[in-house]
């Protein structure tokens, strides 16, 4: 088992291999500039709907039980703070749809630039204008999404 | 063992996946007006159209597939060492499959096709 003083060299022991930070490093998006916020809400928004995504079951699961269980399980979630629910529901699956749409792009090496000399102030070539839009479109588009859901779910019958 | 490239692949294609399938499930509650769509016999009438059960299960699997896949790779990102990888592997296949089997059964017996 290799190990050295310098911090980055030869840490192959297991217990070396843990993230110092941990949670808080995780949830700090202040760092490094809009890429960062976009990963730390992709993966907020993943988890969001992960809970969602139980949840929805759940609830659906309701369906067994009859007419009786199936509307009690409505008067819960039909209410106005329900469908405030559903709109950040909305709005989080809209983000993270195309915010993962650009990430495949991204991994596939797509919207990258051409890699080139570093030169002062030393800007990453691959955090360009094509990177920068994706994750604006997302966001835009997320909040069009939650403008229409709240027209469907709070416009009338 | 599946290597972690094969899975992001896998993660990506669930994810194109059941944004498709997903777009027909709402477009399915905005057909008539929501809160029509939602109620009781409706629901069960969906339920009994067998191209739409289809959907339902590929939506449960592709998001469940998706879903836990995503929350490992957070878990992993968070702390590095074998017994944590191989647990929290582990956990979330196990999650996963529980899910699957949990709205599976909602929808076989929504269907009626658990009826003999």
């Amino acid at each position: 088992m290799r190990t050295s003083n310098r911090r980055g060299l030869f840490k192959t022991a297991e217990e070396d291999r843990n993230n110092r930070e941990g949670l808080k490093g995780w949830l700090n998006p202040s760092r490094y500039g809009w890429e960062r916020v976009s990963y730390w809400l992709q993966r907020l928004t993943g988890l969001f709907l992960l809970i969602y995504f139980i949840g929805h079951i759940y609830e659906t699961s309701s369906l067994t039980g009859g007419a009786g269980a199936w509307n009690a399980m409505l008067q819960f979630t039909e209410t106005p703070w329900g469908h405030l629910f559903l709109i950040l529901v909305i709005g989080t699956s809209t983000y993270h749809s195309t915010n993962g749409i650009r990430l495949i792009f991204t991994e596939a090496g797509r919207g990258l630039g051409r890699p080139g000399r570093p030169d002062y102030p030393y800007d990453a070539l691959s955090l360009n204008y094509r990177q920068k839009s994706g994750i604006w479109i997302a966001l835009i588009l997320a909040a069009v999404a939650m403008f229409y859901g709240g027209n469907v779910l709070f416009g009338g019958d | 063992m599946l290597r972690e490239r094969q899975i992001m692949r896998i993660h990506y294609i669930t994810g194109l996946a059941a944004l498709f399938v997903v777009a027909v499930h709402i477009l399915m509650r905005l057909i008539m007006p929501f809160h029509m769509s939602l109620q009781y016999s409706n629901v069960i009438a969906n339920y009994h159209n067998m191209p739409y059960v289809i959907l339902l299960e590929s939506i449960l699997v592709l998001l469940a597939i998706h879903g836990f896949n995503g929350l490992r790779i957070i878990l992993l990102e968070l702390r590095q060492n074998r017994k944590w990888e191989n647990g929290v592997t582990i956990s979330t296949i196990a999650a996963m499959i529980a899910i699957i089997a949990f709205g599976t059964r909602t929808i076989i017996i929504a269907s009626g096709l658990g009826v003999v």
